[in-house]
């Protein structure tokens, strides 16, 4: 007998493989996913590429790589094939090292905000009463703070602000948006006959909650992860620009407020442009992703005669 | 069903009100009673039937018996034990005694789980035997409920199974934990007539191997007396009429209960079969009233009497009771255009 209960297990394991392939079908299907994807890799690889040129010569290094011939700035070259900046430092490895951050602060964030905004979104759900209203009220005063001054401010008062500790305060920030659709969607499951029914049967309700509940809302959770990645990658590149960031790491929002603190914002396009594109695209990509997955997940959004 | 078979489960004059919500600031609008003063003693080993039409606060009644809401008044007795106060042990201990299967299968199910694991949740939760044993108990139930062979359907998920299938393992899920007692709320209403016979046949076979005891809850009389040893009639939260089966369809006594049988549909038969003509075509316009609540469109409701009173259950017989002024042991009901 136990024969059969580790088919199940593989049984299992084939079946999230199907409704993952199902997905993928329909996620292909669509044109923005696509092109989503694939912006995503460019800037997956340039992320992956960026601890290339340090081992080429120390020389790239990005922050504190110095071309022992150059201390000003100059446009493209072979030897430097963005330019470098105004101390000599090449562009592109600063490029690169900005792509590792914008994922490393967009993802990390988002994965942050995504995880509170889900257990704060099911317990306010689930519990209703006292505890909804309480946390909801909460989430609309998060809401209503606008999240860049009051970072501003904290930058102000605490002067130079590690990396870590801005993707914290977006996290902290961008909650309340994924906990009001996570309790949206817990309070229609609660009252399901399916969670009735497991209460029925006498399940606990830390039982309901996480063996019922929980593997139905968290694709949601997924979903919104992709929209706070492009919230999180423009709030910390605001930040760096106005010169709030994290003087340690190299950001394309450092970049940008380089170029402008030097005066360089309209003589050295080589040195302005990439990093602006790069933002706007990387953010461009993840919501296009989004866009995507949202078709996927809501058969509403899909065009005629796609089906699972 | 005489005096000799002991009660399993009493229903002591329940009460439940659904409040209405208001404008804004307390003032909350009117009071819905979804039961008014119900009581039945339910016999162990019988079906028992729950009819009426739909908001008549049958399925409330099985939701109250299961545990998902707290009567407003009254007492719910399991063996002689009041139930409504159950908390933590005692109240997951009852879980395991008293199940109840869903009028929508297409909803009681949980589409992320397979089938085996919907049906061996209870175990779990009751930590009953080993993995093994578990999975024993899990084909024993498919089995019973015709999943069969399991290993078929044990991988499957519920959008891979059909109406019928689906309701089989919802059957198995509360099957499993072996109740003493099962509240089946309209388990066949979505599903078509071949597949509600079958699935009453395996709720027949179960009270005959298991000795289950059953709250059957349906607003089809035809189902009622297929499967039912005794039935109660509801209207708008009372209790209108109970006894027998058989008794209650073949000689209706509440002109309630007489109207039902007038709306079934006749086919073949049509000649020779009485109808009673109770129920008026337009409702009797009275506000504020307190007496039988079907007065407004019983055609044998006299004013005075009717519309102040609220008539009691009277016994017309040691199984037969009703809740009519009019009604007569053994005599038919008046009837006819004395309005």
């Amino acid at each position: 007998m136990s024969g059969k209960s580790l088919d199940n297990r593989r049984v299992q394991k084939f079946h999230w493989m199907s409704r993952f392939l199902s997905g993928w079908a329909i996620f292909r299907q669509s044109f923005l996913g696509k092109i989503g994807l694939t912006l995503l890799a460019l800037f997956a690889l340039m992320a992956l590429c960026s601890f290339i040129p340090p081992l080429v010569d120390p020389m790239y290094q990005p922050m504190a790589g110095v071309d022992p011939e150059i201390s000003t700035v100059t446009g493209p070259s072979t030897r430097h094939w963005l330019g470098t900046d105004f101390m000599g430092r090449d562009l592109l490895s600063q490029l690169l090292a900005g792509a590792r951050v914008a994922f490393m602060v967009g993802v990390s964030a988002a994965f942050m905000s995504v995880f509170l905004g889900t257990a704060i979104g099911m317990i306010a759900g689930y519990m209703g009463k006292f505890a909804d209203t309480l946390l909801m009220r909460l989430a609309d005063i998060i809401m209503v703070m606008p999240a860049l001054v009051v970072l501003l401010m904290l930058a102000a008062l605490f002067g130079q602000l590690s990396i870590w500790f801005i993707v914290f305060f977006i996290a902290l920030f961008r909650w309340p948006g994924v906990s009001r659709v996570i309790r949206a969607q817990t309070l229609s499951l609660k009252h399901r006959p399916f969670i009735e029914a497991a209460r029925v049967a006498g399940a606990s309700h830390l039982r309901i909650i996480f063996r019922h509940i929980t593997p139905n809302v968290l694709p949601l959770s997924f979903l919104y992860m992709t929209f706070q990645v492009t919230s999180a990658i423009i709030i910390e590149a605001a930040l760096a620009f106005l010169g709030f960031g994290d003087p340690r790491t190299i950001s394309w929002g450092m970049m940008l407020q380089w170029v402008w603190k030097t005066g360089h914002m309209f003589n050295a396009p080589y040195w302005l442009l990439p990093p602006g594109i790069c933002i706007s695209l990387i953010t461009l990509s993840f919501y296009m992703l989004g866009r995507a997955m949202d078709e996927v997940l809501d058969p509403r959004l899909r065009k005629e005669g796609q089906t699972d | 069903m005489g005096n000799g078979k002991q009660t399993i489960l009493e229903l002591d004059r329940i009460v439940k009100r659904y409040r209405t919500k208001g404008f804004f600031f307390g003032a909350h609008g009117q009071d819905v009673i979804a039961l008014n003063e119900v009581f039945i003693k339910i016999l162990r080993g019988e079906i028992f039937g729950l009819v009426g039409e739909s908001g008549s606060g049958k399925t409330t009644a099985g939701r109250l018996i299961v545990r998902l809401e707290q009567p407003d008044q009254g007492k719910i007795y399991l063996d002689g034990r009041d139930i409504t106060g159950l908390k933590g042990k005692a109240s997951k201990d009852y879980s395991r005694r008293v199940q109840m299967i869903f009028q929508d299968p297409y909803q009681s199910l949980n589409p992320l789980l397979s089938v085996f694991d919907t049906i061996s949740e209870p175990l779990i939760i009751h930590k009953i035997g080993n993995a093994e044993a578990r999975e024993d108990s899990v084909w024993q139930a498919m089995k019973s409920v015709g999943l069969s062979p399991p290993h078929d359907f044990a991988h499957r998920y519920p959008h891979q199974l059909s109406g019928g299938q689906r309701q089989r393992v919802a059957i198995a899920h509360a099957m499993v934990l072996k109740p003493e007692f099962v509240v089946a709320d309209e388990p066949t209403s979505m599903l078509d007539a071949s597949m509600s016979a079958q699935i009453f046949n395996i709720l027949l076979e179960m009270r005959r191997r298991l000795k289950v005891t059953f709250l059957f809850i349906t607003h089809s009389l035809a189902a009622a007396r297929y499967l039912c040893d005794r039935i109660a009639v509801m209207y708008k939260g009372n209790l209108m009429e109970i006894g027998p089966a058989e008794e209650v369809l073949r000689n209706p006594k509440h002109p309630y209960t007489q109207a039902l049988m007038d709306a079934l549909p006749k086919f073949v038969h049509s000649g020779g079969v009485k109808r009673y003509e109770t129920l008026l075509q337009a409702e009797r316009e009275v506000s504020g009233y307190v007496g039988c609540p079907f007065f407004v469109r019983c055609k044998v409701a006299r004013a005075p009497k009717c519309s102040r009173e609220k008539p009691p259950l009277k016994k017309l017989d040691d199984s037969h009771s009703v809740a009519c002024f009019y009604a007569e042991p053994g005599i038919k009901t008046r009837s006819g255009g004395k309005a």
